[in-house]
């Protein structure tokens, strides 16, 4: 035996390679020394490794899947959260006609101010007003009564008067004033006081002092006790009854059939109010009206595209539409003039300036940049629709043209080219008509389908996948890399203390790993991921506590995988020899048993790594894991979860899925043929 | 084996003791704006039976958690001893009428999918020990590999697609098809069961793998054994040294592990079930955790650890009633 020694035969061998002449000449013999061949057992164990097929292909997938997600985004041009637009012929809504039903106001020149309180009413008002058919009315303010008056067609005017209330009608409660008991006077809350009331109270508190009731000159009066020794007086009275001075004979008829209509009504000239409430109808007259407001439905359409019109100009030309002909705005003199439903104002030199129309022509976006041409052929194409009672027609027009990155072609001077546009109107239920066309549209390029620009296509928020499944894989991995070692650190430490010192300490953590291995850790993942939702956590804190979550679930079996080696490894001599030497135990523990016992840990990790991968994943497509926009491999695959995506868009998942799959498989061929190699006797 | 059995008894209801207790921590700590707002919607959902006042002093008076943690542990203890589980919040029925509404589609689910499992896995796997580094090997050996690496919801997903979507021979999620109701009861069986096909065939995979390996393994072991050789040698047929002699000892850590899964059956498949929307107390128990239903979630998380004590001591007492040579002490 001692031939073969090994310290000899290296020693050979570095002679030999020293140039040495070993066996010069002659023929190598059968058992010369230089033919044993001798390997460290590193090597050793890494000859076994690379002849496991399996093996070799699992650390070749790995590898490449280190490059691919490390690296990989390195030289790939798109980031994970950059965002991929397009410009795309779409058939967008491109405008809206819609006769216009809500009556707008325009500030007159030198008016009166409407209240906010009516000016927001004014729209029912008048609405109210065309229903009836009412010409006039008013409507009563805090500040001041408003006369309502119907100019021409869809024009009303508001005009604010001065008021004083002349009258009640219907049973009702007057508050007279109060009697003092102090002044003996009474301090009138109405204008014309009875004669003869305080004298009549004084009579009636003498007789009764809390309180009652008495008559003068056929009206009821109440008095009641208040503080101070004062009493409140009241009267009931029922019919009319004048405030101030009663306007005239006849007044009641044209009150009762004022009440009746609800409207305001003229009495010799002046102008009178009734306003009904619970049974009691007060009169006011309006006294000095001032024109305030114009309302009207009416749009303006100019006949430059784009030209702003300042409401006093607006309110001009809605009042010269009753009364016909000129108005002065703007310094200028305009004429405006009927041409059927609308109005058409002409500038002093009797050129056209803009049109006054019920039907408002808009972009869908609410912007008024239309041609008044255009403006025109659509309203005429939708009152057309309208009369026949067809829902939906077609109109070709000239639009601007677009070029293919959606903007205007412009010719040489500068104009913009037109180009004939189909455009499709269809008629709402709610009764507007909406127009199509097909425009150019600057639009996030979602599920675009694999390209030579995007790879694997884009996803459902306009991401690039393969550089979404190259960050993701980067996440992947680094979760698996973190939690195994958090779970390795944790289980070295546990199980060596627990496998070197036994008796109680053993007892302890071992009743603790048996603990943390009963622990149902899938569930408590979930719940945690459902709690981090609900506190809005953001997606890298969420990262950091999954992680963590996971390495405290998962030591207990590294723990007790190393007690078990421990237990067998410290009856043997070198442990012997370590205690003999008096080395510390810190030492004994970390520096002579854990070595002995790496192989076994580096098994256990390198299989540990698939199964944390696989629940990140996991948890990531129940959307509980990583949160979007942070890629993880979980999460491309949930964003295409759904039965519609997942069928036409399984260009995303189904790679992505792969991936996962052929990771995890690498990590657990690699790991299988690592333990065979350390320990080829070993059961698997 | 008597005494063995009630002193892993007693030490497996200790252990349940700290873990609940580590469980009943985490529900204790939950924050408690969460819980409200929870318990806010559940009052304010349509047909709420209690209001939201009602639901948190519920949750006090079953769970203590307005007292200490220890104190509430034992509270909730007290009641969970005498079998009073609370009313669950998703579901708004009590836990255990939730539970035994699902239990037992979950264990139809488990198995169906146990026996396919066994009779997949372990031919498979005794046929790889018996020519091994074969073709066949090799084979079997991958296929259980990716079985295993697979994750469930990429399976899933697989299926879903190519069965439902593709094909269209089932229904993607779900237990039931629209005509349920007006089938007869042996129709509505067999609808149900149809839904249970693609659920069946995810968890078959996914569990294969494992089995197959473990069988190989302890195949191999066996097959290497002196009495083989022995019985081989005395020119006992091959088919009468696999079947007899090598099969009837690789059964020992067999039967000793499947024992150890019997009681995983009822726990149901939460990732499974979810997916394919079976009613069982996989998917109750996820649609309680994502909703906070701390009753239900405590009382699932009770009966999953119970399940894994149980399995533990199933397989260590059926080690020592299936191989004569272990005595237990």
């Amino acid at each position: 035996m001692s031939r073969y020694n090994l310290n000899e035969v290296l020693k050979a061998r570095k002679a030999a390679k020293q140039g040495v002449e070993h066996n010069a000449g002659g023929e190598v013999a059968l058992d010369d020394l230089s033919r044993v061949k001798v390997l460290s057992p590193g090597r050793q164990v890494f000859k076994r490794f690379i002849r496991n097929r399996l093996a070799v292909f699992g650390s070749v997938m790995l590898i490449l899947m280190f490059v691919f997600s490390f690296i990989g985004p390195l030289f790939y041009p798109y980031g994970q959260k950059q965002i991929f637009y397009k410009y795309e012929p779409r058939d967008v809504n491109y405008g809206m006609v819609k006769e216009n039903t809500a009556y707008t106001g325009y500030d007159v020149a030198n008016g009166a101010e409407v209240e906010r309180a009516v000016n927001n009413k004014m729209n029912s008002i008048i609405k109210a007003m065309v229903a009836e058919g009412s010409e006039k009315t008013a409507w009563l303010g805090e500040a001041s009564l408003y006369e309502i008056e119907k100019l021409t067609d869809d024009v009303y005017l508001a005009s604010a008067a001065d008021y004083e209330e002349v009258a009640t009608y219907g049973s009702a409660v007057t508050e007279i004033g109060t009697y003092s008991m102090v002044g003996k006077k009474i301090e009138y809350a109405v204008k014309n006081p009875v004669d003869g009331l305080e004298q009549a109270v004084k009579d009636a508190i003498a007789k009764d002092a809390k309180g009652g009731e008495f008559e003068l000159d056929g009206v009821t009066y109440t008095y009641e006790r208040g503080k101070a020794k004062s009493y409140a007086i009241t009267a009931a009275t029922d019919g009319l009854q004048f405030t101030g001075d009663a306007p005239g004979e006849g007044f009641e008829a044209a009150l009762l059939a004022g009440i009746e209509s609800g409207a305001s009504f003229d009495f010799e000239g002046e102008s009178y109010l009734p306003v009904t409430n619970v049974g009691v109808t007060r009169v006011y007259r309006a006294a000095s009206p001032v024109p305030a407001r114009v309302y009207s439905r009416l749009t303006f359409s100019t006949y430059e595209v784009g030209a702003s019109v300042p409401d006093s100009f607006r309110a001009a030309a809605l009042l010269a539409t009753a009364t016909g002909g000129a108005f002065e705005a703007e310094g200028q003199t305009w004429s405006i003039e009927r041409n059927g439903g609308d109005w058409v104002v002409t500038d002093a030199a009797g050129e056209e300036y803009m049109e006054l129309t019920p039907y408002a022509v808009r972009r869908y976006n609410g912007d008024d940049t239309m041609e008044y041409g255009l403006k025109k052929a659509l309203t005429e194409k939708a009152l057309e629709m309208h009369d026949s009672g067809v829902k939906t027609g077609t109109l070709t027009y000239a639009l601007p043209m677009q070029t293919e990155t959606g903007e205007y072609v412009v010719d040489e001077a500068g104009n913009i080219s037109y180009q004939d546009t189909e455009l499709k109107l269809s008629q709402r239920d709610t009764g507007e008509f909406v127009v199509n066309c097909q425009q150019i549209i600057y639009v996030i390029n979602m599920f675009d389908a694999p390209s030579g620009e995007h790879w694997l296509g884009t996803d459902g928020d306009g991401f690039d996948v393969l550089s979404r499944i190259m960050y993701g894989g980067r996440v992947s991995l680094m979760v698996g890399f973190v939690v195994v070692f958090l779970e390795t650190f944790l289980g070295v430490i546990m199980g060596g203390l627990s496998g070197y010192y036994g008796g109680w300490v053993d007892m302890l953590i071992m009743r603790l790993v048996d603990i943390f291995y009963c622990l149902p850790s899938m569930p408590i993942m979930i719940i945690l991921g459902a709690l981090m939702d609900a506190l809005r956590m953001d997606t890298y804190i969420r990262l950091l506590i999954m992680m963590a979550a996971l390495g405290i679930m998962g030591w207990a079996g590294v723990a007790r995988l190393v007690r078990g080696q421990i237990l067998t490894l410290r009856e043997q001599e070198f442990m012997v020899a370590t205690e003999a030497t008096g080395i510390r135990v810190k030492d004994r523990i970390f520096h002579h048993l854990v070595p002995n016992i790496m192989p076994q840990l580096i098994v256990q990790a390198t299989m540990g790594m698939g199964g944390v991968i696989l629940t990140e994943s996991t948890l990531s497509f129940l959307g509980l894991g990583v949160k979007h926009p942070l890629a993880t491999w979980g999460t491309i695959i949930n964003s295409v979860s759904s039965a519609s995506a997942m069928q036409h868009y399984a260009f995303i998942w189904i790679p992505v899925g792969l991936l996962i799959c052929v990771t995890v498989i690498a990590f657990n061929f690699v790991g299988d043929g690592l333990r065979d190699a350390y320990d080829p006797k070993a059961k698997r | 084996m008597l005494k063995y059995t009630v002193k892993r008894l007693l030490y497996s209801v200790l252990i349940l003791f700290f873990v609940m207790f580590i469980i009943y921590v985490l529900m204790y700590n939950m924050p408690s704006g969460y819980v409200e707002t929870k318990a806010r919607e559940l009052a304010s959902r349509p047909g709420a039976t209690k209001s939201y006042a009602e639901w948190l002093a519920d949750l006090n008076a079953q769970y203590g958690m307005d007292k200490g943690v220890v104190q509430g542990y034992f509270v909730w203890l007290g009641n969970a001893v005498r079998g009073n589980w609370g009313d669950s919040w998703a579901w708004t029925i009590p836990v255990t009428q939730e539970f035994h509404n699902t239990v037992w589609y979950s264990f139809a689910l488990g198995f169906v999918s146990f026996i396919f499992e066994i009779l997949i896995a372990i031919p498979l796997g005794i046929t790889a020990a018996r020519k091994q580094y074969s073709f066949t090997d090799y084979f079997t050996t991958v296929v259980a590999m990716v079985c295993i690496s697979m994750p469930t919801f990429f399976v899933a997903t697989v299926l879903k697609y190519v069965f439902s979507v593709k094909l269209g021979w089932f229904d993607l999620s779900g237990m039931q098809g629209r005509d349920y109701l007006t089938l007869s009861q042996f129709g509505k069986f067999l609808d149900v069961a149809k839904h249970f096909v693609l659920p069946l065939i995810t968890l078959t995979i996914i569990s294969i793998g494992g089995l197959m390996r473990y069988t190989r393994t302890n195949m191999l072991e066996v097959l290497s054994a002196d009495y083989i050789r022995t019985a081989r040698a005395k020119g006992v047929p091959e088919k009468k040294v696999i079947n007899r002699h090598a099969f009837r000892n690789t059964f020992i850590p067999l039967v000793t592990m499947l024992g150890g899964t019997l009681p995983g059956l009822f726990s149901g498949a939460l990732i499974t079930e979810t997916l394919f929307s079976i009613r069982g107390i996989g998917y109750a128990s996820y649609t309680s955790m994502t909703q906070a239903d701390i009753p239900f979630i405590m009382f699932y998380l009770a009966f999953i650890s119970i399940l894994t004590l149980l399995g533990n001591l199933i397989s260590d007492l059926l080690y020592a009633a299936v191989d004569p040579r272990v005595r237990l002490s």
